[in-house]
C-alpha cells in the first residue's frame, strides 16, 4: 500500500503502484465521499490501470475530508487522491453512517462500476462448488439457468442440461468469449447513449493500436478433434489446444516472439495469454507463466484459476502482462471462423472456434462423422511469412490429431 | 460356487488358513470345546486340537497380549473377542503394544483380532457397539469390515496373512442373514480396496459392514434415481481413490454407518471429500448414523437409535432434491 499516515491527524490516500510496469491509474468510482466515515482497509476508491481494475483500501480509520481526483481522471502513481482525518470521531451523523435502512442524504450513485454478482439473481440460494466450476469452465452465466433444486438452487444437473440445450446434439461448449463479438444490444439504453466504460475504452485503444501497427494476415487450418474428444473427459478443448500450441511454439520459436519497433525478440519460455470474458463488460488476457512446463491438466487448472480470479477482479497487473502468445476461444456461440487482432507486441494470436461434428473424408474413399474445428491464426507479416504460419498451424493440428492422453 | 452364510464364510476362511498355514492358531473365550459364542469355531478343536485352538480365561488383555508375543515370535494368531465391546479390556495391548511394535522395535505383528460387532438384537450397551472408530486413531492397525460372505472369507485370509495387526469387524446381524456365493478354497480380498456394490450416477451412498445391504435395499427403487453404493470393506487403509472417483461422478454423497456419529468413519470420509473433492460437490456431505448415545436395551428405543432403511431413503431424497 502506497498510502501512509502523514501526521497523527491525517492520512493520505495516493495512487498505488500496481505492478512494476504501471505508471498511472484512472479513478473508476469513489466508494467514500467527503464526510464519510471509513474503516482501515475498507475500500475507499476503485481504480483502473492499463492492466486491471482494483480496489484501494483506506490506510487508516477516520473521516474522509477531501477527495482530490474526480472519476474518470487519470493520474500518475503516487498522486494524492484523498485525505482522511484520523482524529475525527464516529457518530456525528453523516448520512452514510446510518444503518442501511436509514434515509440517505443523496441518492446512491450508480452506473460507473458496480459489478452485478456473477452467480444467480438476488434471493436465489448459493450455488455449489461443482456448479460454479462447470459454469466457469463453460462460460455460463448462472443467472440465466433455471434451478430445480431447493428454493430454486441451480444444481449440477441443471447447469449440464443448460449447456447441452444451448447447442445442437453433440456440439461441445467452449470456454470463454470473444473479444471481437458485437456488444449485446442494451435493453433500455438511454436515448442519448452512454459513455464507454474505462475498460471498453482501454480495449478499444489496444485493438486500434494493434491494427495500425501490425500487418495482420489470417491463416486457417482444419483439425480433426477425435483423439482429443476421446481423451478429454470433462475438460474443455481449450487446455488441449493450449498444450498442442505450446508444443508447436517450441518447434517454431519465431511465433513465440514479440516485435517492438524494429526489434524482434524470440522467447524460449512460453508465457501463454488466454482471453477471458468479464461478462458484458469486456475481457482481459491473463497470462499462464512458463506454460511450457505444464501438462494439459496443469494448464486447465491454471486457466480456470486465472479466469475465476479475473472475473472476481482479483488479478494482479503482473498476471496480465508479459505474454508471448495468445489464445482466444469464442466458440461458445457456434461461430466457425474469426480473424482475431494480435495482442501487441506479440506476433500472432490463435483463435479456437466451435468444434462441430461434420462429415469428412477419412481413410481413402470413406466418409466419417468427425468432430472438426477451424484453427484461425492472425499473424504479423512484419515478423514472419505465410509459409511459417502454415507450418506452425500444421504442427498444432498434428499435435491435436495425434493426441495421446 | 456354493452358497454360504456370512458366518459360514468366516468359519471356512479361518479353517482354510489354519489348514494352509501351520503358524495360524486361534484363541479366545469359549472358542474351543463350546465352538465360540456364535459357533464360528464350531468343530475346530476336533480338527486342529487344543494346541491350535485355545480356550482362554475371561481376560482380553491376556488374549491380545499373548497374541502379540506369539506374533512377534513368528506365529499368526487370530483372537476372538466374544463381543466387540469387550476389546476395551485389551485396548492397551492392542493400540500401544501391537500397533506400535513395528515403529518402536521394527518387529512385525501379524495378528488378527475378530470383533463380533453391532446391534439390533436388544443386547444393550455392552453387547451392541461398533467400536471401529477407536482404531482409526491408532496408527499401526489396519481395520476391515466386510459386508458379504465372499468378502468376509477373502478379507479374513488377507488379514491373517498381513504382517500388521488387523482389526476384523464381523457384524452379528449379518451372521445368518447375509447369504451369498463364496468361492471354494483359499483366496484373498486385498486390504484397502473398496467395492462398487452398485453403479449409479445421481448420488453415492458410502457404507460398510451391515450398512451395505441396508443401503442397497433402501436405494433399490428411489423414484428412479440411480444411486451408487460404495462398500468400503477396509476402513484402514481407506480406499481414497474409490471414494473420490465416486464423488467426482455423482457430486452428492451420503455416508452411513451404524456406529455413533462424532469423529466416526463418516466424519473422516466427509473430511476427505471436503479436502480433495470440494469442487466436485453439488450438495453437503450427509451422514446417517447412530446418534452419540449408548445402545438401549428396549427394542423400540434401539430401533430409534440405529439407522433404519427409511432413514437412508429420507436422507437420499433430501440430498437428491437439494
Amino acid at each position: 500500500m502506497s498510502s501512509s499516515p502523514t501526521s497523527s491527524a491525517a492520512a493520505e490516500v495516493t495512487m498505488p503502484q500496481m505492478g512494476v510496469s504501471v505508471a498511472e491509474g484512472t479513478i473508476v468510482e469513489w466508494r467514500k465521499r467527503p464526510g464519510d466515515w471509513v474503516e482501515r482497509d475498507e475500500t475507499i476508491v476503485e481504480i483502473s490501470t492499463d492492466k486491471v481494475e482494483t480496489e484501494v483500501p483506506a490506510p487508516a480509520t477516520g473521516r474522509v475530508t477531501e477527495v482530490l481526483v474526480e472519476v474518470g481522471q487519470t493520474v500518475d502513481v503516487g498522486t494524492l487522491l484523498a485525505v482522511i482525518d484520523t482524529a475525527a470521531r464516529p457518530g456525528e451523523a453523516h448520512a452514510d453512517e446510518l444503518p442501511e435502512t436509514g434515509v440517505t442524504a443523496e441518492p446512491p450513485e450508480t452506473g460507473v462500476a458496480a459489478e452485478p454478482p456473477e452467480t444467480a439473481p438476488a434471493g436465489a440460494p448459493p450455488t455449489s462448488p461443482v456448479v460454479r466450476r462447470i459454469a466457469s469452465e463453460h462460460g455460463v452465466d448462472l443467472s440465466t439457468v433455471t434451478g430445480s433444486g431447493r428454493r430454486g438452487r441451480v444444481t449440477k444437473r441443471d447447469v449440464l442440461a443448460h449447456i447441452e440445450a444451448g447447442h445442437d446434439g453433440d456440439e461441445p461448449v467452449l470456454h470463454s468469449e470473444s473479444p471481437y463479438r458485437e456488444p449485446e444490444p442494451q435493453p433500455a439504453a438511454a436515448p442519448h447513449g452512454a459513455e464507454l466504460s474505462v475498460m471498453r475504452r482501454r480495449i478499444g485503444e489496444h485493438m486500434v493500436r494493434s491494427l495500425q501497427t501490425a500487418a495482420h494476415c489470417t491463416t486457417i487450418v482444419e483439425a480433426d478433434m477425435s483423439a482429443v474428444e476421446a481423451g478429454r473427459g470433462r475438460l474443455s478443448y481449450l487446455p488441449f489446444v493450449a498444450r498442442a500450441t505450446i508444443t508447436a511454439l517450441r518447434e517454431h520459436p519465431a511465433l513465440n516472439a514479440t516485435l517492438e519497433g524494429d526489434r524482434l525478440t524470440t522467447h524460449e519460455e512460453v508465457h501463454l495469454g488466454v482471453a477471458v470474458a468479464l461478462g458484458d463488460d469486456g475481457l482481459i488476457v491473463p497470462v499462464v507463466r512458463n506454460a511450457h512446463e505444464l501438462s494439459h491438466e496443469g494448464l486447465a487448472t491454471r486457466i480456470t484459476d486465472l479466469a475465476e480470479r479475473a472475473r472476481a477482479r482479483e488479478l494482479s497487473p503482473d498476471e496480465v502482462g508479459g505474454g508471448t502468445f495468445t489464445i482466444t476461444n469464442p466458440g461458445r456461440y457456434g461461430a466457425l471462423l474469426a480473424t482475431p487482432i494480435i495482442n501487441q507486441p506479440q506476433v500472432a494470436i490463435l483463435d479456437l472456434e466451435a468444434v462441430v461434428r461434420r462429415p469428412v473424408a477419412v481413410g481413402g474413399d470413406s466418409i466419417g462423422i468427425r468432430p472438426m474445428t477451424y484453427l484461425c491464426m492472425s499473424w504479423d507479416h512484419r515478423a514472419l511469412d505465410g509459409v511459417l504460419a502454415a507450418r506452425f498451424l500444421g504442427s498444432v493440428r498434428r499435435n491435436l490429431e495425434e493426441w495421446r492422453g | 460356487m456354493p452358497e454360504a452364510t456370512y458366518l459360514q464364510a468366516i468359519s471356512d476362511g479361518l479353517r482354510e488358513e489354519m489348514r494352509h498355514d501351520e503358524t495360524v492358531f486361534c484363541l479366545g473365550e469359549d472358542i474351543g470345546a463350546f465352538g465360540g459364542a456364535f459357533k464360528v469355531t464350531d468343530g475346530f478343536i476336533e480338527e486342529f486340537g487344543t494346541q491350535r485352538v485355545w480356550d482362554t480365561p475371561l481376560a482380553e488383555a491376556a488374549i491380545i497380549g499373548t497374541a502379540v508375543g506369539a506374533a512377534v515370535e513368528g506365529l499368526r494368531p487370530v483372537c476372538e473377542m466374544q463381543f466387540a465391546d469387550f476389546i476395551a479390556c485389551g485396548f492397551d495391548q492392542l493400540v500401544n503394544v501391537a500397533a506400535k511394535m513395528h515403529y518402536r522395535q521394527g518387529l512385525a505383528v501379524p495378528m488378527t483380532v475378530r470383533l463380533p460387532s453391532g446391534g439390533g438384537f436388544s443386547g444393550g450397551p455392552f453387547h451392541s457397539q461398533n467400536p471401529e472408530a477407536w482404531f482409526l486413531q491408532a496408527p499401526g492397525l489396519k481395520v476391515v469390515a466386510p459386508s458379504t460372505p465372499a468378502d468376509a472369507k477373502g478379507l479374513l485370509a488377507a488379514a491373517i496373512q498381513d504382517p500388521n495387526p488387523v482389526v476384523y469387524l464381523e457384524h452379528k446381524h449379518l451372521y445368518r442373514r447375509a447369504k451369498g456365493e463364496v468361492p471354494e478354497g483359499r483366496y484373498e480380498i486385498p486390504l484397502g480396496k473398496a467395492r462398487l456394490a452398485r453403479e449409479g450416477a445421481d448420488l453415492t451412498v458410502i457404507a460398510y459392514g451391515a450398512m451395505v445391504p441396508l443401503a442397497l435395499e433402501a436405494t433399490d427403487d428411489l423414484e428412479g434415481a440411480r444411486i451408487e453404493v460404495l462398500d468400503l470393506r477396509s476402513l484402514v487403509p481407506l480406499d481414497r481413490d474409490a471414494v473420490l472417483a465416486s464423488v467426482r461422478k455423482t457430486s452428492k454423497v451420503v455416508v452411513r454407518h451404524e456406529a455413533t456419529r462424532s469423529c466416526g468413519v463418516g466424519a473422516e470420509v466427509a473430511a476427505l471429500i471436503a479436502e480433495e473433492a470440494f469442487e466436485d460437490l453439488d450438495g453437503p456431505v450427509v451422514r446417517v448414523s447412530a446418534p452419540d448415545v449408548p445402545i438401549p436395551f428396549s427394542p423400540p428405543l434401539e430401533r430409534a437409535v440405529l439407522p433404519q432403511v427409511d432413514d437412508v431413503k429420507e436422507a437420499c431424497r433430501e440430498l437428491l432434491a437439494y
